[in-house]
């Protein structure tokens, strides 16, 4: 590393071809690389993971503030509960993430890939683990070359343990999500969880671990449907990690400090050392590549030789097809980081951000359902009174037990029979039926619009009016 | 192996796709296996369910490579049977 000039092509690419799972691969021994990039990497990793696996330890109102409950049918996610009904806020929130990926797509390119996509990230912290274990890229060459033998076998034993908890670890946290971490944390003093609870941390344990330590770049490669189509978010004004071609070919090796115009050659010395950290294996010399998930682990990298080699640095760097084309500096790219499809895409993500939180803002904490009774249609009863039978589910969405008021109104006359308030518990769902009463000559034979009118006891203004039919005998 | 993860692949994606709609839509607590309600636990059904969704998928990702063949591909099986 001291001098990185002697180093060729050659010495890049380690010819050890592996028949996997999508194509003849050569293993990609990435090179460890430190840079201002590489230290924003390592801040996601750090920020997106402690949220992943300390959400599930918070707790709110008494029980553990983010829990999908898929048993009981209802999301927690602190002060709310989601129930299937909601599956609106779902679409809305899914909706928001596409806008969100296709703005930082179009403006950066791959930074979700690059920065911050568990694929990303979990690699990062398995090849942190490698590293530490087997050392080196050097190191680790030289070990899979190796024959097999005791040193070999603890090395690589100690490494797959450790692979193997860290995804336990992960497989663990993400069932907790979706199944209390309590009743979990019970179940694992004693060995003891629900097979399907075990399962499944198994199941995701096992694909971090199969992601991860193993295939790493090829998901990315292969697997990832948002590689294939993000091409098409990308524009000549998209940042995307570019090798200054201009300004480095042609390439070649010479001695540190050396002008690259006194042995006319270009800035790139030929080091070699952008592929060997190259996750997905792939020379960003060729221009932009498909593979190329923007880590910018080859800017840091590229940054180092040419501060060793006393060259300004950006040989590789963040830019945009047109600057390269016209010459532009770092004020005319920001200049056009507002052009129509990002600010389409800004207006569009504001507007169904501000949506989100008005609908969040405003939904209703109670939701009644109201069914007719099928067996029932219309009965006559004493005092000249026609009598429709119906069934309320009544949804009480705060975390509070509350006393709901029935009424009945739209036709002259109209009342519920034997109306009760109703005690609903907290977050949870009551059934009850209801006999509407209304006069023989309160409407016309067949059906009449009629309203169920609900509110809590303790909050009048809270008034839900809910439209129904009323069946007059023909 | 290359073929078996090309069917593999994508009909896991398309069922946790499915899996989500499915449930969202249904509670395993209505659904009815041969005339009697389904009695697993709720996680179970959400389980077998989502197999149950991969397992079609995947029986039509099968279909897909299937029909891949070229007729080269096929002539040429027939000559060296």
């Amino acid at each position: 590393m001291n001098s990185p000039a002697p180093k060729s092509q050659a010495a890049v690419s380690p010819p050890q071809e592996q028949d996997t799972l999508y194509a003849v691969r050569q293993k990609v021994y990435m090179r460890a690389v430190s840079g201002i990039f590489a230290t924003w990497r390592w801040a996601l990793v750090w920020i997106t993971q402690i949220i992943f696996y300390g959400l599930p330890w918070l707790m709110w109102n008494d029980r553990q503030a983010v829990l999908l409950h898929l048993t009981e049918r209802k999301f927690y996610i602190f002060g709310w509960v989601f129930w299937p009904q909601d599956v609106f806020f779902l679409a809305i929130l899914l909706i928001i993430s596409a806008y969100g990926l296709f703005f930082f797509t179009a403006i950066a390119g791959r930074l979700w890939c690059g920065y911050a996509c568990p694929q990303t990230v979990y690699t990062e912290i398995f090849m942190w683990i490698e590293q530490k274990i087997e050392g080196d890229r050097n190191k680790r060459m030289k070990l899979d070359k190796a024959p097999m033998g005791p040193r070999k076998i603890a090395i690589k034993a100690a490494k797959y343990g450790a692979w193997g908890a860290v995804a336990l670890w992960t497989g663990f946290t993400f069932v907790a999500y979706f199944s209390p971490l309590e009743e979990l944390l019970k179940s694992a003093s004693t060995l003891a969880f629900g097979p399907w609870e075990l399962f499944w941390i198994l199941f995701y344990g096992g694909f971090t671990y199969l992601f991860a330590g193993v295939m790493r770049e090829q998901v990315c490669k292969y697997m990832c449907p948002y590689a294939r189509f993000q091409a098409v978010m990308f524009d000549p004004d998209t940042l995307v990690i570019t090798y200054d071609e201009s300004r480095g070919e042609p390439r070649g090796a010479r001695k540190k400090g050396v002008d690259p115009k006194a042995v006319s050659k270009g800035d790139c010395v030929d080091c070699g050392i952008c592929v060997q950290v190259c996750p997905t294996g792939i020379d960003i010399r060729q221009g932009l590549q498909y593979e190329c998930i923007g880590c910018a682990a080859c800017i840091d990298a590229c940054d180092q030789v040419m501060d060793k080699m006393e060259y300004p640095r950006g040989l590789i760097r963040y830019s945009t097809e047109n600057a390269i084309k016209k010459g532009w500096g770092s004020k005319e790219i920001l200049v056009h980081v507002f052009r129509p499809r990002t600010l389409i895409y800004a207006t569009v993500l504001v507007i169904i951000s501000l949506a989100f939180v008005w609908g969040l803002a405003t939904r209703d904490p109670l939701r009644v359902d109201v069914m007719r009774d099928r067996m029932s249609l219309a009965r006559e009863v004493e005092g000249g009174m026609i009598e429709n039978v119906y069934r309320l589910q009544v949804m009480n969405m705060t975390e509070r037990p509350r006393t709901f008021v029935f009424e009945a109104t739209g036709l002259e006359g109209v009342r519920i029979a034997n109306n009760q308030p109703i005690e609903v518990g907290a977050a949870s769902t009551q059934s009850v039926n209801m006999q509407v009463l209304v006069p023989y000559d309160a409407g016309k034979p067949g059906a009449n619009e009629v309203f169920f009118v609900v509110y809590p006891e303790d909050e009048p203004g809270l008034k839900l009016r809910e439209k129904t039919t009323f069946l007059f005998p023909r | 192996m290359h073929k078996l993860i090309q069917v593999l692949w994508p009909s896991f994606l398309v069922a946790g796709v499915v899996e989500v709609i499915f449930f969202t839509v249904i509670n395993p607590r209505e659904l009815y296996l041969f005339g009697d309600p389904v009695y697993l636990d709720p996680l179970a059904t959400y389980s077998i369910g989502f197999f149950a969704f991969w397992l079609i998928c995947a029986a039509s990702s099968l279909t897909t490579v299937y029909f891949q063949r070229t007729s080269d591909d096929i002539n040429h099986l027939k000559l060296h049977q």
